[in-house]
């Protein structure tokens, strides 16, 4: 097309299609891409959305992703993120293209991440129980005994179906193979299931055409499913228990979580001095005087529940919430002491693990790791360090880490020393290449790494929410996607499979 | 039933919204008014604001309406007000409708955006009808999208409350011993006033263009069915708690209540000859004073209540 001296090229520019730099500039690196195969093919799976993606122009696409960034600003979706001397509110950066995950694909996700955490749960019941496996030397005895997520105070106390770990959100990654493997399971106060639901709501208004025929499976139920499990953890006695939920407050980064879950189930959001503990029974302060609460759905750490059990210099919970928790009169959820089964060491007996309790193979696989505590594989690992992520044990959201392949020479050698110093503390594991899915980055469509955190509630059954929070790397070639080091979110489609194309192989030339 | 704190914030997101509302109008009026020449009403509007000292520093109206918009480190400017409604609201984020939350929010950042200040000194007044407007259109959403239960009604309180004392403090400083013996006495004062109120055309309705001390004091306190008048205020105070007071402990919540009672059959029974012959300074005086310890009824009944009462025995 000629262009009349009249025009604003910048203009004409943003608006051609973007068919072209979708194929051509988008450089999928040696990781698995989502979207593109090896031959630089779509896949499947992703066919109608890429078809959608290519009659937008750029300046279409932009307007898109800025309507979905007010949206969220609006709603108040923010993280604060606490600078050195300030903290500032931010949304939380997400992407505007849905990540695509076909639903043969999701049918082994789902059954591998039901396995684990049935699993997990009957390690927790053990170790505060009779702790058959550490008798059986399938766990060190030290290794979680010592672990600083185990609590002592849980040792042989009733908890209900055994379900120790209500809310889990594992992280998963799929390697250079394609294959998702599992690289932690958070059992204790995992967040990011409201940008889950905040992203679906967005993406059914930025792609609602390829969302109705892709036939994409529903998550919407996530709240009540939530409150389903919470209400089963209740003493069979209270027939309409109460259930709350605990926040440390408007100043916790995950606040708008807390709010919004206790939004969507009907249920209080109450602060620790909310609450009153008499008689070993614990109450809320009402309008119209104390309400007895039965189920408390904590977004609080371990720590900081109760400053007579836990740390002493905490107000964040309420004094004496523990002891009701021990004489049954109050469930907490998840249940103290969880966080001993996702320890970043004890995460390696997993496989072990799950073999032990169910006698089954695990149907998801670990990243393969090596404990710094074995002076053999500490040697190894000492040697390797520009080929590793070491991993502080007690440490998490991306702290505490080092990226052997990223850091500097200096970095490795500093880091080296602290291992030295206190090996049991550290895990190394191999650099995996994440798998990337395209994101769009300054106005053009590039790859970046992607991992996936799905949500699994176990109350009296294990239910396995079909969707999960894709968290994205957002600078290029990054491997961390931890919201606090900059780290963006999208939304994520699981697949019926009723609407899927067959595999471009099947179809007529 | 619902959680003391939430009911605590609802209430306080009330009383900053009525307050944001209240600066802002004062400040447009202020700032109009400030065009002609002649005129009492920057100084009532200072005087109501409680700082009158501002316009003998010789502060142009500009500045003055400036540090009551956009003034962070003024604990009465709108920003402050918008923030801390906001804030409340975050806090009870569960307990409000999405379509609420948004609208303060919405404004809350249109407040708070590196260009407000730009835009006020651009066209102050235009920025002032949209803040006026958004916060029109919160209480909109608030009346059309929150069930009118108890959380509404504590919201509702802290707004009446608010208005309440805000208008009598109005009234006192124009005609009353905040005005230090020189009521306001010009016509465009006296219009410049009711402005403030958001009273001018209900009154005119009523009284027709004869602007008169008297008949503002009358309908700014006594008009049934004006919403800014103090009568009609302590009336939905009144309507509220009594309505609380069903939903919970009547022995507890029985003072709020009967304060609130009271105030309001003062104002629905006063003798209106009396009132305009004595001046409305006692008047102006116990309002404000009955609305400080029902304000205080309301804590001690619902929010700081001694826990012990309520513990089983």
């Amino acid at each position: 097309m000629a262009m009349t001296c009249f025009g604003d090229l910048r203009r004409v520019d943003d608006r051609e299609p973007l068919d072209r730099p979708l194929s051509a500039a988008y450089r999928p690196g040696v990781a698995y891409d989502e979207m593109y195969d090896r031959e630089a093919g779509v896949r499947a799976h992703y066919a109608a959305l890429q078809s959608r993606i290519s009659t937008l122009g750029a300046g279409e696409l932009a307007d898109r992703q800025k309507t979905l960034e007010q949206s969220f600003l609006l709603q108040g979706i923010t993280f604060t993120v606490y600078g050195a001397e300030t903290s500032t509110e931010q949304i939380i950066p997400t992407d505007l293209f849905p990540r695509i995950i076909p639903a043969a694909e999701w049918a082994k996700i789902e059954a591998g991440l039901g396995q684990r955490l049935q699993a997990l749960n009957l390690f927790l019941a053990d170790i505060y129980g009779d702790q058959i496996i550490l008798k059986d030397g399938v766990v060190p005895r030290d290794l979680v005994l010592g672990a600083p997520a185990y609590r002592r105070e849980m040792q042989g106390l009733y908890v209900p179906h055994k379900a120790y770990a209500n809310v889990c959100g594992s992280d998963l990654i799929r390697n250079e193979a394609g294959e998702f493997v599992v690289l932690e399971d958070n059992l204790r106060v995992p967040s990011g299931v409201s940008y889950m639901l905040a992203n679906r709501d967005a993406a059914k208004r930025t792609f609602p055409g390829t969302y109705r025929s892709s036939g994409v499976r529903s998550i919407e139920r996530y709240p009540d499913m939530l409150l389903a499990t919470l209400k089963s953890l209740a003493a069979e006695w209270r027939p309409n228990p109460q259930v709350v939920v605990l926040t440390p407050g408007v100043y916790n980064s995950a606040y708008y979580e807390h709010a919004y879950l206790a939004r969507l189930m009907g249920a209080p959001l109450v602060e620790g001095r909310d609450l009153v503990v008499h008689d070993n029974l614990v109450y809320m302060r009402t309008t119209v005087g104390l309400k007895r609460v039965d189920v408390i759905y904590r977004r609080v750490d371990d720590d900081y529940i109760d400053h007579l059990t836990f740390r002493r210099d905490s107000a964040l919970g309420a004094a004496g919430l523990f002891n009701a928790y021990r004489a049954g009169n109050v469930v907490i959820a998840n249940a103290p002491g969880a966080g001993v089964a996702d320890d970043k060491a004890v995460y390696a007996y997993v496989p072990e693990i799950i073999r032990y309790y169910l006698d089954q193979e695990p149907i998801l696989s670990n990243v393969e790791t090596y404990l710094c505590r074995e002076p053999k594989q500490l040697g190894y690992v000492l040697d390797n360090l520009d080929k590793l992520v070491v991993k502080a044990v007690g440490a998490s959201g991306g702290y505490g880490m080092l990226v052997g392949p990223h850091a500097s020479a200096q970095e490795r050698s500093d880091f080296a020393q602290q291992l030295k110093a206190d090996p049991s503390n550290y895990i190394a594991q191999p650099t995996i290449q994440l798998s990337t899915a395209p994101c769009l980055v300054d106005g053009a469509i590039e790859p970046r790494h992607v991992d996936l955190r799905p949500f699994i509630l176990c109350g009296d059954k294990i239910v396995v929410t079909p969707g999960a929070l894709t968290r994205v790397a957002l600078k290029r070639g990054s491997l961390v996607v931890n919201s606090s080091q900059g780290g963006g979110s999208k939304d994520t489609w699981v697949l019926t499979g009723e609407n899927e194309t067959p595999p471009a192989g099947d179809l007529p030339a | 039933m619902m959680l003391a704190r939430v009911a605590d914030s609802l209430y306080w997101m009330g009383r900053y919204i009525e307050r944001a509302e209240h600066v802002s109008r004062l400040s447009d009026v202020m700032l109009t008014a400030s065009l002609d020449a002649t005129g009492d009403a920057p100084r009532a509007a200072r005087t109501a604001l409680g700082a009158p000292e501002d316009i003998d520093e010789g502060k142009t109206a500009v500045d003055v309406a400036l540090s009551l918009i956009l003034d962070r480190d003024d604990p009465g400017s709108v920003i402050v007000s918008v923030a801390r409604a906001r804030e409340n609201a975050r806090q009870v984020r569960d307990q409000i409708t999405s379509e609420t939350w948004e609208r303060l929010n919405l404004l809350f950042l249109r407040i708070t955006s590196p260009d407000a200040k730009r835009q006020f000194d651009q066209r102050a007044v235009t920025f002032l009808h949209e803040v006026i407007s958004d916060l029109h259109l919160f209480k909109g959403a608030v009346d059309s999208t929150m069930s009118h239960g108890e959380g509404w009604r504590f919201l509702m309180l802290g707004i009446y409350l608010e208005r309440a004392q805000l208008i009598a403090r109005l009234l006192d400083a124009s005609f009353g011993e905040a005005a230090q013996g020189s009521p306001l006495s010009d016509h465009l004062s006296q219009m410049g006033l009711l402005r403030m109120a958001c009273a001018l055309e209900p009154y005119l309705r009523v009284y027709t263009a004869d602007i008169q001390p008297r008949l503002i004091q009358e309908f700014l306190l006594f008009n049934e069915d004006f919403p800014r008048s103090i009568r009609f205020s302590t009336a939905r105070i009144e309507e509220h708690l009594r309505a609380l007071a069903g939903h919970g402990n009547v022995q507890a919540s029985g003072t709020p209540e009967r304060l609130a009672g009271r105030l309001s059959s003062r104002l629905r029974f006063a003798d209106l000859e009396e009132t305009a012959s004595s001046g409305a300074g006692g008047l102006l005086a116990t309002v404000s004073q009955d609305c400080g310890r029902i304000h205080e009824a309301i804590y001690g009944a619902f929010v700081a209540y001694p826990v012990e009462q309520h513990l089983p025995t």
